[in-house]
């Protein structure tokens, strides 16, 4: 009789997870036709292509942001880390560093910036949160005061491949993304350390009484994240030609609410990649539908906000559910 | 390992030895010490530090982050966060700003600032109570959608020429004391009390230091959180009303990073981010030491542009320190 509950609560179970997918679906729909409808040029391939070089950025990064909140954990940071990076490799370049070391220079600065966070919530044992809300501010007034809130603009033409580049009418950078969603959804969904992240999320003592190596995973994560910010940074230096220390500013908003609205819980244990990027390229068709329908940026950080507390509350709802 | 260190120092000395660790244990403890070394630091290394007028001025200054800081103080005793107070007292000082130079006079625009602060602030203990929304997710989210809401309100445009009686919470003196620093120091005294005295007091420090706990003796777990984001909502309607006293306009970007500023000043003063240990001198301390520390920056010359570094590096150094201490004091803290 237990066994048929089981088997009854997992056929429930499932069929929510179905339908939490086919409702963002229908939401990404929903979304697309509203936005055909206020605006001429937006359901056009040229369009949808040129949307893609835009939410290349805060897509790898979601990427890294979903394993993290898959542990129970986040990271505020990412914003400031990418205006890092951006300022660490422009200005070593114009510092005289040749452009490819520079280049060097900005990945390190980004593993730098994921392993210093993982330190503290590690080794410290603090919470994410506000280990991250310390590194935000921190990050964001280094940029500042290395790059003396001054701009680096002069990169040579062959800098601009890593953001302006096409193979016919597709941006080189949603190449790159594809392949970085094929990676982490390998990692995570095919190997041990996948589970892992899931086992910590659910419960981390019985993970940590299981065997697994809770430390070395997170410290992966958040360096990992930190490698995935230093690539969208480098895409976003060369899209943007500008590297400036006010770079990324309230990015952190617009990935955490990818990955929740793809239905991660912030509480853990729960979270795909296929849901995260739904929630990215919900996200990106409202952002582009709205620039092009000309509503103004702030108005689109006030629907990216309602729609965050939006989306973990219905999160959470359907959880209660199961 | 510590805590065989600390057991010799007890047979050594055992009445200083114990009296020192409670004083260790007193949650201000390291930012008061930090503070007095600071100062004492400012005054020699720069001539203008110490004077009455320079020691007010940091004081006055910062009365906005120390009125909202002891509030958030009570949201973080908690076991709560709220990262929404910088768009929240941009919205309140908006609304204050707004009605103050339709109506004038003082009263009807510190009620409006409050009001719409008390608003914001039940919204936020709403959807953390009764919508189970994380208090990280859902004051993120406030703190772009008020932001929103400010332009919204005034389409962008800047309210400027605030009539005199509405700048008196900023600019008054009452014999030689400016109102400012008399509002900071009632508002502790009152939240101090409020906190140490009421039930509603305890109350917060039983809801942080162990929520499961807390609802199986049958505490109020919920009502005490909501009643938390209130009196932030509240406490940043008062503190807008002191900044446009100050400032005498408002900005559509007034308050901007206000948030992390209240953050560190809490952590920083020695409450536990973790909820169920702090206090509300804890609170004052912070928001004093950023003020001292920012006003000796810039006497000391270093550039502005630091500021939000030297902000992320105390917040990283005072949770480390939180961490530490507990760490050296075992179970007793």
């Amino acid at each position: 009789m237990i066994g048929s509950v089981i088997t009854n609560l997992k056929g429930y179970t499932g069929n929510l997870r179905l339908s939490r997918e086919i409702v963002l679906f229908a939401v990404l729909v929903t979304v697309v036709v509203t936005m055909s409808f206020l605006s001429p040029v937006f359901l056009t391939l040229s369009n949808m292509l040129n949307t893609s070089r835009f939410f290349t950025e805060i897509g790898l990064i979601a990427l890294g942001m979903t394993l993290i909140i898959i542990t129970a954990g986040i990271d505020l940071s990412v914003g400031s880390s990418l205006a890092l990076v951006s300022v660490a490799l422009g200005f070593s370049f114009a510092a005289g560093l040749p452009l490819p070391l520079a280049i060097l220079f900005g990945v390190f600065v980004g593993l730098a910036a994921g392993a210093f966070n993982s330190f503290f919530v590690t080794q410290l044992e603090l919470h994410p949160l506000v280990v991250t809300l310390g590194t935000l501010a921190l990050f964001r007034g280094v940029a500042y005061g290395l790059s003396n809130a001054d701009a680096v603009s002069d990169f040579p033409p062959w800098f601009d491949y890593f953001g302006q580049f096409f193979i016919g009418p597709i941006p080189g950078q949603l190449i790159v993304f594809v392949l970085a969603v094929f990676v982490v959804w390998l990692i995570l969904a095919r190997t041990r350390f996948g589970r892992y992240v899931y086992a910590i999320g659910h419960n981390e003592e019985a993970a940590r009484f299981s065997g697994v190596p809770i430390r070395r995973v997170k410290i992966a994560l958040y360096t990992g994240t930190g490698l995935l910010v230093a690539l969208a940074a480098i895409i976003y230096t060369s899209r943007v030609s500008t590297a400036r220390a006010d770079s990324g500013t309230g990015l952190e908003l617009d990935v955490i609410a990818a990955v929740v609205l793809g239905g991660a819980s912030i509480y853990g244990g729960k979270g795909t990649i296929a849901g995260t990027v739904l929630g990215l390229l919900i996200i990106a068709t409202l952002r582009n539908g709205l620039v092009l329908a000309g509503v103004s940026s702030t108005w689109q950080l006030f629907i990216l906000g309602v729609l965050l507390i939006a989306a973990v509350f219905f999160n959470e709802f359907f959880r209660k559910e199961e | 390992m510590s805590e065989a260190q600390v057991s010799t120092a007890d047979g050594r000395s055992s009445s200083v030895g114990a009296g020192f660790r409670r004083w260790l244990s007193w949650p201000a403890a390291p930012a008061l010490v930090f503070l007095a070394l600071l100062l004492v630091g400012f005054s020699v290394g720069t001539e203008r530090f110490l004077s009455i007028g320079n020691l007010e001025a940091i004081l006055t200054s910062v009365t906005v982050l120390g009125i909202i800081a002891m509030a958030v103080n009570q949201v973080i005793l908690a076991g709560e966060i709220d990262i929404s107070t910088g768009s929240m007292m941009g919205l309140c000082a908006m609304v204050g700003g707004i009605v103050s130079t339709s109506y004038g006079g003082l009263i009807l625009p510190l009620l409006a600032a409050v009001v719409v602060g008390a608003l914001a602030g039940a919204l936020n203990g709403l959807l953390v109570t009764v919508g189970r929304v994380p208090a990280i997710i859902v004051t993120l989210g406030m703190l772009y959608a008020l932001r929103g809401v400010i332009l919204l309100i005034t389409g962008g445009e800047w309210v400027s020429g605030i009539p005199g009686e509405t700048r008196l919470m900023g600019l008054g003196a009452v014999f030689g004391v400016s109102i400012p620093l008399i509002l900071l120091f009632a508002l502790f005294a009152a939240l101090s009390l409020v906190s140490r005295n009421t039930i509603w007091g305890r109350n917060v420090y039983a809801v942080g230091g162990n929520r499961p706990a807390a609802r199986l003796a049958g505490l109020p777990v919920d009502r005490t959180r909501f009643t938390a984001f209130v009196l932030v909502g509240v406490c940043v309607g008062i503190a807008a009303m002191v900044f446009i006293g100050r400032t005498g306009g408002v900005q559509t970007n007034a308050g901007a990073g206000l948030e992390l500023q209240v953050i560190a000043a809490v952590v920083i003063g020695g409450t536990s981010i973790a909820g169920g240990r702090g206090s509300t001198l804890a609170a004052l301390t912070g928001a004093v030491l950023i003020g001292t520390i920012l006003n000796g920056m810039i006497l000391l010359g270093v550039p502005g542009i630091w500021q939000s570094g030297v902000l992320g590096a105390l917040i990283l150094l005072a949770i480390t320190g939180d961490v530490l201490r507990r760490r050296a004091l075992g179970a007793e803290a």
